[in-house]
């Protein structure tokens, strides 16, 4: 099938296999389409139809509500075309950058699920094919007996990766958070398309690296230490990483942060916000390479950071609320300009 | 007309941001910057999202949802934004807030909005109101490029090439917008794409030869005129040589 893109500052034309989104094959053929989620929530890949018909892979996709089907509007990231298609993106779309890792799809195997915190899965999968991507990216993953994708953020940094990390926290009655918590789904197949989504870091950034997560958005922040380590970034640079979660039971990766701080003790200071308990006494015995202070994690990270934002670039990660609180205190206290704010919000 | 009532001064704190609906239903944002206060339409032009919700330090709007942002006394797009806000003059009598009037397209748009008044109303003194009905060609390859164009509503389509050979060089679609702009260009007089209005379109013409004119009378606002159009550009051509 062809597709015929119209955007503001120019046209562009691609083939798409059968039953594919349309986001994903303009993405594989190395046009920056505009997303964010990648999965039917944000609708940030609104598209108007102009010419042809489109599949829609999920009608109840909340994206939707900024989509007006009466003006032939979809989100590209769900629907896939069944006829060749003419459509229009009101946005400026580039070519994907030179370097960027190009996504596409592939089938892969789950490996070593495991839990590491009450709510918290981790689990690998396994490529058959070596994979690049970017410290701070994400992957769509699909059961094969489930529809629709979900996005999960790589924690580890590999060029040339056969294994790719995720850690995923338990959502009641979710699809797959309830399947992979409900049993144990070592060797299943799961189908996945990637690399994607801009929230990345490369040591050619050459500044100080901010790092708020919430819950599990922690992934993509491990992912962005492990090549910082493996450059040894933080010789140069200072590093801050901010982790919230409930209590203390939530916590992990505490010993993989515990470690990197150890290894660059004057410039990384990492800092474990509790929003629902005060800070037990235990924890900085147990843990005296981490701080902990009570709070929700935008709080905690503007207590800490007053007054050392020169020359920083900031990644976010997490639930949608905790993402804009963060984006809140970043621009009004931090002042930082907007290519320095890198978010992904899990929504 | 009678004046329409925005609301009342103090229900708008000291920078920060409300969303009112006024009388016949239009929905506006007024912030208050320091005790000044201006008015933008009410939802982001990216994704009709609340702006009200965006964050407002006094001088600079973001949208929250993929960091937009605006100068919050022109309205005019800084850093990601691909689109300015349209803005309404507002009027404060007494503890009251008026509507003053719309923006012109000229005072919208990327390129003129901001510069002196008395510039603007000589530029807007140049141009020519003009509507076209669907698949009008405002011009071709080859024409003399004499004009420039603002839109101030519609949709107008652009190819690149000739005859069979074309490729959609993208659309326009945001009131303000400037296109033909190699009218504003020395040495550049032949058009590059050719332009068809999709929808029935309303267009201000301008002569660029003019246009220069008066701003070299005023050089701070050609500066910033010419300092626009070639971000502008370069925005066009960030794109090309990729496919
Ligand atoms: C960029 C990004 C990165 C993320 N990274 C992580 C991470 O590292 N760890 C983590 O725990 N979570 C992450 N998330 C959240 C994750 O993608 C899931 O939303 C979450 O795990 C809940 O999934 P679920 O299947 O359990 O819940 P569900 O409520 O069943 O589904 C959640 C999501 O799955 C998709 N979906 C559901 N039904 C359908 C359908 N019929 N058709 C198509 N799509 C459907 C939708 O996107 C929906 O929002 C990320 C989200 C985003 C956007
Ligand atoms: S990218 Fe399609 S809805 Fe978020
Ligand atoms: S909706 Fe406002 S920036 Fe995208």
């Amino acid at each position: 099938m062809r597709i015929q893109v119209n955007a503001r500052n120019r046209g562009y034309e691609f083939e798409a296999r059968p039953d594919e989104r349309v986001l994903h094959a303009g993405l594989r053929a190395g046009i920056a389409l505009p997303y964010e989620c990648a999965t039917g929530t944000c609708g940030t890949c609104k598209a108007t139809l102009v010419g042809g018909t489109v599949a829609d892979g999920w009608a109840g996709a909340p994206g939707k509500k900024l989509v007006k089907p009466e003006r032939r509007e979809f989100l590209m990231c769900q629907c896939a075309a069944s006829a060749d298609l003419t459509l229009e993106v009101d946005k400026f779309v580039h070519a994907a950058e030179a370097g960027a890792c190009t996504p596409d799809s592939c089938s892969v195997v789950l490996r070593a699920p495991r839990q590491i915190a009450p709510d918290v899965m981790a689990f690998s999968v396994q490529l058959e094919q070596p994979r690049d991507f970017d410290a701070g990216q994400f992957v769509l993953l699909a059961p094969l007996a489930m529809t629709g994708y979900r996005a999960y953020s790589m924690c580890n940094f590999e060029r040339g990766a056969r294994r790719l990390d995720f850690v995923v926290k338990r959502k009641p009655d979710g699809g797959f958070s309830e399947w992979l918590f409900g049993a144990n789904r070592e060797g299943e197949r799961l189908s996945m398309f990637g690399p994607l989504g801009s929230a990345t870091f490369d040591p050619m950034l050459a500044k100080n690296v901010l790092c708020i997560a919430g819950g599990s958005g922690i992934a993509g922040m491990m992912s962005i230490l492990a090549r910082a380590w493996r450059e040894r970034y933080f010789e140069r640079w200072r590093g801050w990483v901010f982790f919230g979660v409930r209590t203390m039971r939530d916590t992990f990766f505490l010993d993989e942060l515990s470690s990197f701080q150890r290894e660059f003790p004057e410039r990384v200071q990492i800092t474990v916000a509790l929003s629902d308990e005060d800070v037990p006494a235990s924890a900085a015995r147990d843990w005296p390479a981490l701080g902990f202070e009570r709070g929700l994690v935008h709080e905690v990270t503007e207590r800490v950071m007053t007054g050392k934002y020169h020359d920083v670039r900031a990644y976010v990660a997490g639930p949608p609320p905790c993402v804009d609180a963060a984006i809140r205190v970043l621009l009004l206290k931090a002042k930082l300009t907007t290519n320095n704010i890198r978010y992904d919000k899990y929504s | 007309m009678a004046r329409r009532v925005v609301c009342r001064a103090a229900d708008v704190p000291e920078n920060g941001l409300k969303e009112v609906e006024i009388e016949g239903g239009l929905k506006l944002l007024v912030a208050n910057a320091g005790g000044e206060f201006f008015g933008f339409q009410a939802t982001c032009p990216h994704q009709d999202v609340p702006l009200c919700e965006g964050v407002f330090d006094g001088s600079t709007l973001t949208c929250h949802m993929h960091l937009w942002q605006w100068d919050v006394r022109t309205g005019a797009p800084l850093g990601l934004a691909e689109a300015p806000l349209q803005k309404y003059s507002l009027a404060v009598e007494g503890d009251s807030l008026y509507l003053a009037g719309a923006a012109t397209a000229l005072d919208v748009g990327e390129i003129f909005n901001g510069i002196a008044s008395a510039t603007l109303d000589e530029l807007a003194g140049l141009a020519r109101s003009e509507t076209f009905p669907p698949g009008t060609v405002l011009y071709r390859p080859g024409d003399a490029a004499e004009d420039f164009f603002v839109l101030d509503a519609g949709r107008v389509e652009f190819l690149v090439g000739r005859g069979e050979r074309t490729t959609p060089g993208g659309f326009m679609l945001k009131k303000g917008e400037v296109f033909g702009w190699a009218a504003l260009l020395d040495g550049y007089p032949a058009r590059i794409a050719s332009a068809r209005c999709l929808e029935e379109s309303r267009l201000l013409r301008i002569n660029g030869k003019a246009a220069l004119g008066v701003l070299e009378r005023d050089p701070a606002a050609g500066f910033i005129v010419m300092r626009r159009l070639a971000a502008l550009i370069a925005r066009y051509l960030a794109s090309s040589g990729a496919q």
